[in-house]
């Protein structure tokens, strides 16, 4: 069902406090009280099946640890930054050995290799991360010039 | 002659492939850990508006708040960067941010 604002662009606005979203409206009426005087900020005031349709950057979904699919699915990221996730893995597992080496010269190259892979890591999501998965990135043209 | 078709990026790494990658350096390491890193490194990624998404809920009569938790929730929410509202005609309707979110009357309901 829909609502009941005709244009709400002028008079519902949103925010946020923590994990709560706000959704309040200054439609009301010509009464002076606080509580329905019209051009007052206050909570929405009607009912809307779906009536709020939220755009977000999200998490991405975890990967398996005990499904049968575990090792045939994808993780749940672009596809260009799929090769990162080594990068990342082999970090830690990379300060997991420095951490645990009683050769203080294989804990000193573990930590060095450890590092080489984070900044890869940092470099792949830090610098490019959002132009990677940007599909609208260069020149196009969606119609040849006139020229005549 | 292939003509001007659209080059598509088809390769996709599976776990199995991140892991085997991983074992030529760390042959001993266990599945179930590799996994759970690679579920570390998922959600560093998401800090970077890595994934998109949308979701709809309803509107309750004269209630402010609406929760956005992880928690209990089928949605999880790093940033919420634009919310449209539905308007008489049944279309979404983008509704401008409340920067000063100081306002006269308050409710927790």
């Amino acid at each position: 069902m829909a609502s009941n604002h005709s244009h709400p662009e002028a008079d519902i606005a949103w925010f946020i406090v923590g994990d709560k979203l706000a959704l309040v409206t200054t439609k009301g009426t010509d009464s002076s009280s606080v509580h329905s005087k019209s051009g007052d900020w206050k909570g929405i005031d009607e009912a809307v099946t779906n009536g709020i349709l939220i755009h977000y950057y999200a998490e991405p979904n975890a990967l398996s640890t005990t499904a049968n699919t575990r090792l045939t699915a994808y993780p749940d990221l672009d596809n260009s930054m799929h090769a990162s996730l080594i990068e990342y893995v082999k970090a830690k597992l990379y300060i997991d050995k420095a951490g645990t080496s009683n050769d203080p010269n294989v804990a000193s190259t573990a930590m060095n290799m450890s590092m080489v892979h984070e900044k890869k890591w940092q470099d792949s999501m830090v610098k490019f991360g959002s132009r990677r998965r940007d599909k609208i990135g260069g020149t196009r043209v969606v119609k040849t010039f006139d020229l005549r | 002659m292939g003509g001007y078709g659209i080059i598509m990026a088809v390769r996709r790494l599976t776990v199995k492939n991140i892991i085997s990658r991983v074992r030529q350096t760390f042959p001993q390491a266990s599945e179930t850990y590799l996994i759970n890193l690679i579920n570390d490194a998922l959600l560093e990624a998401g800090m970077y508006r890595t994934k998109i998404e949308y979701a709809k809920t309803t509107t309750v009569a004269d209630q402010m708040w609406y929760d956005l938790s992880d928690v209990g929730s089928d949605i999880d929410i790093n940033k919420v960067f634009r919310v449209d509202f539905m308007d008489s005609a049944g279309d979404y309707i983008k509704v401008p941010r409340l920067i000063d979110n100081e306002i006269l009357k308050m409710d927790v309901t």
